[in-house]
């Protein structure tokens, strides 16, 4: 755009003048500037095609072996986790507080889990891109504190008395508060539940001098409290959370277990069941997993690849036979449409 | 005798028939002021009266049809005190009733710019769109983007457009207070002769002005008195009407002698309402109790530039806007291309498209509601209520949710409505602009002018033409005349020798004319041996009537050689101009010509002729004369015109063989493709003279219907003709027509001329420029009733046919079948049969019939009959149509077609003005329209699909993530994204391409005229490809979406994250299929492209490196992984397969010309450098 105007205006001082015949100025003028021309020669298209073919196909494999690898335990224990009197009745339940939340899940390691091992989340059905909710958040007063509250929170930005309320909004309002803890035998495994939030949000989008205040003080409690000590920069749980997820089903970082697990051993899960999803038929999972080069475990990668890699592959093999079989020499004036139509009468 | 063609030059498109185009406004006529008794004239006061009218208007020139544009004062006048609709001025006394001298072309001040620009800005309805949906993004419930995003991008371009229109007004205000403030001498109030300066905008209309020569001529202004003493003034109308010849002017003897005397000021003029037309001007002068027409010749207008006078006086009689330069200042109407019409129709369908998908997501995002309306109020992430205090918290119920969600679809999905298409095609085709005028092959230069892209909007329409309406004279001839041969009573004069020319001897001086003109010996010695015999005196008669008819203007150049001097005819008539100096040549010079006579150098001998009359041309007539007092006491009539007229006015009993042979003759020269006219005489006797006198003098001082008036005059004295013989005169071929017709024939373009001339000479001009052939079947259609044309069109009708069917029984032959099967036919209608043809039911025969011929020549037609027969073609077929031209009587037909092109030649500057483009050659035509005209359709169309394509993906990408949103339009993409992506992210790219990208070479598209078809077929831009572009928009789209959504499904993946992978990919996809497509890549194209991939991949870090955006941080922690990268491959690769194998299959099996074309140029390097090597020998 810039290229066309300004050359459009060196082009009327130079009006009345013919322009001069040299230059590069010139071949641009006469739009003769020199150019490659990329031709897709039959030659070209079947290497261009075999080379794709033959660098995806063995990379998707590769990507296939790293997902393999990659060892995972799964459990959903929403539904497990609710004792048997209260199926069919989960709200009493988890909105009664004095009934117990912990519940306890055994696991077998079904292969050696080289550390560090990630523990995950899963929640399913919850919308943390649901419009309202992504919006309802106030980047501001995460940042520098109260006095930033803003009207984007709402309907959770001031409490019953008109104060403001620290974290803001409904992202930080429902912040999860299930607790897991995992033991061998009677050993219990260390969860490191440092760092596990990004370092960019810690130092630059979490206020270090920002406490929370009046959080969860409403008639509605929507998750998980914080402890009003902790500024919001190392409530990293918090930080977690307000990474808000991209799909409807997703997994949260909860902590990462630095010894190795190892195939055969039964762990014990021991876990805070707090957290309501059954208003609205919401699932919960835990995940361990390990990592690889890739993240976790993924075959889906793997077999994109191959797939279009074998498709190239196909192509560039019926190109070749297409062109053994109906060659049509390149440049060729007899196929020009005037000329075919006096050639075929 | 033909040639009326260059006589008729200013019939503008306003007036009509010629039947009522004199006459603005006939009704008034009752309301003038009764004419004053004058006492008659009589004979002896015949040399040199003042009181004739003046005679020297100038001929040819018709009004251009009723007044178009009353000035609101004089309507005013007219309302209130019932007055004619004159305007009086009384002169020496600056009246304020009327319109002062001030300009003002800047439309803005200061106050005025913001309200008035934006809504010039609005009145484009893409603009207005634009506006709804950052108006409807304003309402807080339906908000998607926040405030700022939202308006930035339409706020950029208004900002961008009214920074445009503020520079070019602030020019505009500048030239004005330039222009305003510049000095005229005026006459003070109240003295005689004392002149003292006032700025322009001060003047008034009625001021006195005094005007030095090469000075600026600041008003309209009526000429009082000229530093010559018989008042004549010559001015150059350059700016006016962009011809360099000199114009004479004259101011009345009374007024004149009334000055040189000292008598000041007086007198009330009476003139017409400011009007448009620059060549027609009537109005009366009462002044010492006299009453004296005044005609165009007695005006001068604002913008001309004194000349070879040393002083001259006027009164202003029309100021500033009611000048009539200023009156002309607007431009041709405008067009709309094509490709622009068709895209309206895809634009609808996208309209469905978008109003499809927001449905979609409305109506599921009520169902998600209902199946989920009884948890909303504890849903953590939905929670409908405030409990602070205790109501909904913008939540409307369900049927209300899905209004909102629907209009917030509308403010999310309005892209795949391409609004920045709109500015991005009007960048290109600045750009083709650009590269049009700057093309060395359409330099002319022997008139040094540039191709001029004056209409900017069709460009690409010159990539789809079927049909070329061509002018004759001038646009395929050069239009010089030069005088070849005559035939003088019954006797053919052709065989003329370089004689050397002729000259007059005056004092110690020698006056040579400029242009010396082949005579005939034979002719010479007859002249010279005059006096006694009746024979030679006629042949006198003849030259002295080429001399005398006509308006011509000797002016005496000074040469190097003092003893030398040049006379150079200036004229508005070229065949005029011709005449004269054949005259000259053969010894009759005309050396002077002043308000009332003219001195004719005859063969030695200076005689005076007092020019009594004159009766300008008009199409009615078809003829001009004037009345002549001779040295001899007697009184001439000589006339001049087509053949028709003139033989329709002698007394044919008692020359009956003269005219025979002279029509032999007509015959003879026209088919040489030479342009006759006839030249006739009459002596008058005295009675018919004072009768005639008496019938002129009141029709030349009627300020109304005095048109009509002098054409009755005219008619009643041009009777009775004795033939003095025919003229023919050569007007060349211009170079390299019948190369360039050709050309546009085997690029399947029909080209037909219309011309003035004679069906002989248009038949001749025909077959030189090879538009005909001797194969060529022709079929004429000459007659003279409706009943006649209707029974030659069946008949031809018929004909063709039989001949079809002749030719396919032919054809059913086994061999050359296709070269036999082209009959090829020539239509030639005269403009006669096409008064019974056009706008009657037998247009649609004509139509059937003309289609079927390969050649149309029409001849005889008049200007609006040439845009009738445009209107024939148009009207009928989606074919485009093209008409070129390069006079006035062009100027309809260039408005009526898709596109006008004027040829800047020698009959001035109408046609150019009225064009949408305008070059110096016919031959220009070629590369015009197969190289400029190819290349621009073929980019425009592309550069319209892709962005439809480019659009619909990214929308794509943003509908498919709605459906896992909950339905709630939430945008994983950042706004600043969203909004940057159509402005920033793609469009630079395929602005560039549309501008620099060429499919094919110069040299081969010339070599191959054929390959032009493209453009004529639409192969580039249809519904067809349209749909492949939304399919291809499709796929790409899945892709994109879909890879990251299956490799992040069960991960941590935030919503930033992944927004910046939605919004890099897609573009790094249509950026890669514009590269896919892209044939010619040289440095400039490949900065773009890569240039805007590194761009956007900026614009993000920039983004997201904004702390207070949610999304801080994230493109640096994805772009971190591995996974991203690996992701970012297999998305383009899996995008771009279907598109290039689709490719390949279609250059494989069903290969374009333009494909084969381009291997050509690729593979076949021998030819391919010789090619571009030959610099179009045959056309240049």
């Amino acid at each position: 755009m810039d290229e066309a105007s300004t050359s459009a205006s060196a082009g009327a001082t130079r009006r009345a003048i013919p322009p001069a015949r040299s230059g590069v100025f010139y071949r641009f003028t006469q739009q003769n500037l020199p150019a490659w021309k990329p031709a897709m020669t039959p030659g070209c298209l079947i290497a261009m095609f075999l080379i794709i073919g033959i660098i995806f196909v063995p990379f998707g494999l590769l990507c296939l072996q790293t997902s393999n690898h990659v060892a995972e335990i799964i459990h959903r224990y929403d539904f497990d986790c609710v004792p048997n009197a209260y199926r069919g009745n989960w709200q009493a339940y988890i909105k009664d507080s004095s009934i117990s939340k912990n519940c306890t899940l055994q696991a077998k390691v079904l292969e050696h889990m080289r550390a560090p091992i990630y523990v995950y989340y899963e929640l399913e059905n919850f919308y943390q891109n649901h419009r309202r909710y992504v919006k309802s958040r106030s980047d501001k007063q995460l940042r520098f504190g109260a006095k930033y509250t803003a009207e984007s929170c709402s309907p959770v930005h001031r409490d019953n008395n008109g104060s403001p309320i620290v974290p803001c909004g409904l992202i930080a309002w429902s912040l999860f508060n299930d607790t897991y803890d995992f033991t061998r035998g009677s050993k219990e495994i260390k969860v490191n539940r440092k760092n596990i939030s990004w370092k960019s949000d810690r130092e630059h989008k979490f206020g270090k001098n920002v406490f929370p205040s009046n959080f969860q003080n409403g008639t509605l409690i929507g998750g998980g409290k914080l402890d009003p000590t902790v500024p919001l920069s190392e409530q990293e749980d918090l930080i977690v959370w307000m990474r808000t997820a991209a799909l409807p089903k997703f997994r949260k970082l909860y902590g990462i277990i630095e010894d190795d697990l190892h195939a055969d051993e039964i762990i014990t899960i021991l876990i805070g069941n707090n957290y309501n999803t059954y208003t609205f038929g919401g699932k919960k999972s835990i995940v361990l997993s390990t990592a690889s080069w890739l993240g976790g475990k993924n075959d889906f990668l793997g077999h994109a690849y191959i797939v279009t890699g074998s498709l190239s592959i196909f192509i560039s093999i019926l190109f070749a036979l297409i062109h053994v079989k109906y060659p049509r020499p390149q440049g060729d004036p007899n196929r020009l449409s005037w000329n075919r139509k006096n050639g075929n009468g | 005798m033909a040639s009326e063609r260059p006589l008729l030059v200013a019939t503008t498109p306003g007036a009509s028939t010629p039947d009522d185009a004199p006459s603005p406004h006939p009704p008034a006529a009752s309301l003038l002021p009764p004419a004053q008794s004058e006492p008659p004239l009589r004979a002896d006061r015949l040399a040199f009266s003042v009181e004739v009218p003046d005679p020297f208007r100038p001929p040819y020139r018709r009004g251009d049809g009723p007044a178009a544009d009353p000035s609101a004062s004089s309507q005013q006048r007219e309302r209130e005190g019932g007055d004619d609709e004159s305007r009086g001025v009384i002169v020496g006394e600056p009246s304020p009733e009327f319109a002062g001298n001030a300009i003002r072309t800047a439309k803005y001040s200061l106050l005025t710019f913001l309200p008035r620009n934006l809504f010039e800005q609005f009145r484009r309805l893409s603009y207005v769109y634009f506006l709804a949906i950052t108006v409807l993004n304003q309402l807080p419930q339906v908000a998607v983007f926040g405030r700022g995003a939202s308006v930035l991008p339409l706020a950029f371009v208004l900002f961008v457009t009214a920074v445009k229109d503020a520079y070019e007004d602030f020019r505009r205000h500048r030239s004005d207070r330039q222009e305003n403030n510049r000095l005229a001498s005026v006459l003070a109030l109240g003295t005689a002769g004392e002149f003292q300066p006032k700025r322009w905008k001060h003047i008034r209309v009625g001021d006195v002005v005094r005007v030095a020569s090469n000075e600026t001529l600041p008003a309209d202004m009526v000429l009082l008195a000229t530093s010559d003493p018989t008042g004549v003034a010559h001015v150059q109308t350059v700016n006016l009407d962009g011809e360099t010849n000199l114009k004479t002017r004259y101011a009345k003897q009374e007024t004149q002698v009334r000055f040189s005397q000292n008598a000041g000021v007086g007198g009330i003029l009476h003139c017409e309402r400011p009007n448009r037309n620059i060549y027609g001007f009537q109005a009366n002068l009462e002044i010492d109790g006299k009453r004296v027409s005044l005609g165009p010749s007695n005006i001068v207008l604002r913008g001309c530039e004194l000349k070879n006078t040393t002083w001259a006086i006027g009164v202003v009689v029309y100021a500033g806007k009611e000048t009539k330069v200023m009156l002309n200042s607007s431009g041709a109407p405008s067009k709309r291309s094509r490709l622009e019409t068709q895209l309206n129709r895809e634009t609808v369908i996208l309209s469905f498209m978008l109003i499809g998908m927001c449905t979609t997501a409305s109506v599921l995002a009520g169902i998600w509601l209902l199946n989920h309306r009884r948890e909303l109020e504890f849903t953590q992430f939905f929670r409908e209520k405030d409990y602070t205090t205790g109501k909904n918290y913008n939540y409307y119920g369900v049927g209300m949710q899905i209004f909102i969600t629907f209009l917030m679809a509308v403010i999310v999905y309005q892209v795949i409505i391409p609004i920045s298409l709109y500015i991005s095609m009007e960048l290109v085709r600045l750009g083709q602009a650009y590269f049009m005028g700057a093309d060395k092959d359409l330099y002319d230069e022997s008139s040094r002018s540039k191709f001029q892209c004056r209409a900017l909007n069709i460009n690409e329409d010159l990539g789809q033409i079927r049909y070329v309406f061509s002018d004759k004279t001038g646009t395929l001839t050069e239009n010089k005349m030069v005088f070849q041969c005559a035939s003088i009573r019954g006797v053919d004069y052709s065989s003329g020798k370089d004689t050397g020319g002729y000259s007059v001897v005056v004092g110690d001086h020698l006056w040579t004319p400029k242009m010396a003109v082949k005579a005939d010996p034979q002719l010479v010695k007859l002249l010279r041996d005059s006096g006694s015999n009746e024979e030679p005196k006629l042949v006198l008669e003849f030259f002295l009537a080429l001399a005398a008819c006509n308006t011509i203007v000797p002016l005496v150049l000074d040469t190097r050689d003092s003893k030398q001097k040049l006379i150079d005819y200036q004229g508005e008539s070229p065949d005029e101009q011709a005449l004269a100096y054949a005259a000259a040549s053969y010894g009759i010079v005309l050396v002077e010509r002043t308000s009332g006579y003219i001195v004719i150098d005859v063969l030695g001998d200076r005689q005076r002729f007092d020019i009594l009359g004159l009766h300008e041309f008009d199409s009615d007539r078809k003829r001009m004369s004037v009345i002549v007092g001779c040295p001899d006491k007697t009184v001439k009539l000589y006339v001049k015109g087509a053949d028709s007229s003139i033989f329709g006015i002698t007394n044919n009993s008692s020359e009956l063989d003269i005219v025979r042979a002279t029509e032999a003759h007509l015959h003879k020269y026209s088919s040489l493709g030479l342009r006759t006219l006839v030249v006739g005489m009459r002596e008058l006797s005295r009675s018919e003279f004072e009768e005639w006198q008496l019938a002129y003098e009141n029709a030349s001082t009627a300020v109304l219907g005095r048109v009509n008036l002098l054409r009755s005059v005219a008619a009643n004295i041009e009777r009775n003709v004795h033939i003095l013989g025919a003229t023919g005169i050569e007007d060349k071929l211009q170079d390299g027509v019948p190369e360039a017709i050709e050309s546009l024939r085997q690029a399947d373009i029909k080209v037909w001329i219309l011309t003035g001339d004679k069906q002989e000479t248009a038949i001749s001009i025909g077959y030189s420029c090879k538009l005909l052939t001797n194969e060529m079947t022709q079929i004429v259609i000459n007659n003279n009733s409706k009943e006649s044309c209707q029974r030659s069109l069946v008949e031809a009708l018929a004909t063709t046919k039989k001949l079809r069917a002749a030719s396919s029984i032919g054809t059913q032959g086994p061999l050359l079948a296709s070269e036999t099967s082209t009959v090829t036919l020539a239509l030639i209608v005269d403009g006669n049969s096409l008064v019974y043809i056009l706008e009657t039911e037998l247009q649609d025969e004509l139509f059937k019939l003309a289609t079927e011929c390969s050649v149309v020549l029409c001849c005889r037609v008049a200007p609006l009959q040439k845009a009738g027969i445009v209107a024939l073609i148009k009207n009928r077929t989606d074919d485009m149509t093209l008409a070129i031209g390069d006079g006035a009587n062009d100027v309809s037909m260039i408005q009526m077609a898709d596109v006008g092109i004027g040829i800047s030649g020698q009959e001035g500057r109408q046609a150019v003005m009225a064009s949408d483009f305008s070059m110096g050659q016919f031959r220009f035509l070629v590369p015009l329209l197969l190289v400029h005209g190819h290349w621009n359709y073929q980019r425009m169309a592309y550069m319209i699909l892709y962005n439809f394509y480019k659009n619909a993906t990214f929308v794509l990408v943003l509908f498919w993530y709605v459906l896992y949103t909950a339905f709630t339009l939430t945008t994983a993409i950042t706004e600043w994204s969203s909004l940057l992506y159509t402005v920033l992210y793609t469009s630079l790219p395929t602005i560039v391409v549309g501008i620099l990208d060429k499919d094919l070479n110069k040299a081969t598209l010339l070599a191959y005229p054929k390959l032009y078809g493209s453009g004529q077929r639409d192969d580039k831009y249809n519904v067809n490809l349209f749909v492949l572009n939304m399919l291809e928009a499709l796929w790409q789209s899945l892709a994109v979406f879909y890879l990251p959504y299956f490799v992040y499904r069960l991960s941590t993946i935030d919503m930033s994250s992944l927004g910046d992978l939605w919004a890099l990919a897609p573009v790094i996809v249509v950026n890669m299929q514009l590269a896919m497509d892209i044939i010619r890549w040289n440095w400039i194209i490949h900065a773009f492209v890569w240039g805007t991939i590194a761009a956007t991949t900026v614009c993000l870090f920039v983004i997201d490196s904004i702390w207070v955006l949610p999304g801080y941080g994230a493109i640096f922690h994805i772009m971190g992984t591995g996974l991203f990268w690996f992701l970012l491959l297999i998305i383009v690769v899996t995008a771009m397969v279907p598109h290039f194998v689709f490719k390949a299959f279609t250059e494989h099996f069903r290969p374009s010309d333009i494909q084969i074309a381009r291997e050509m140029e690729k593979f076949a390097n021998v030819n391919q450098v010789n090619l571009s090597e030959i610099p179009m020998r045959g056309l240049s």
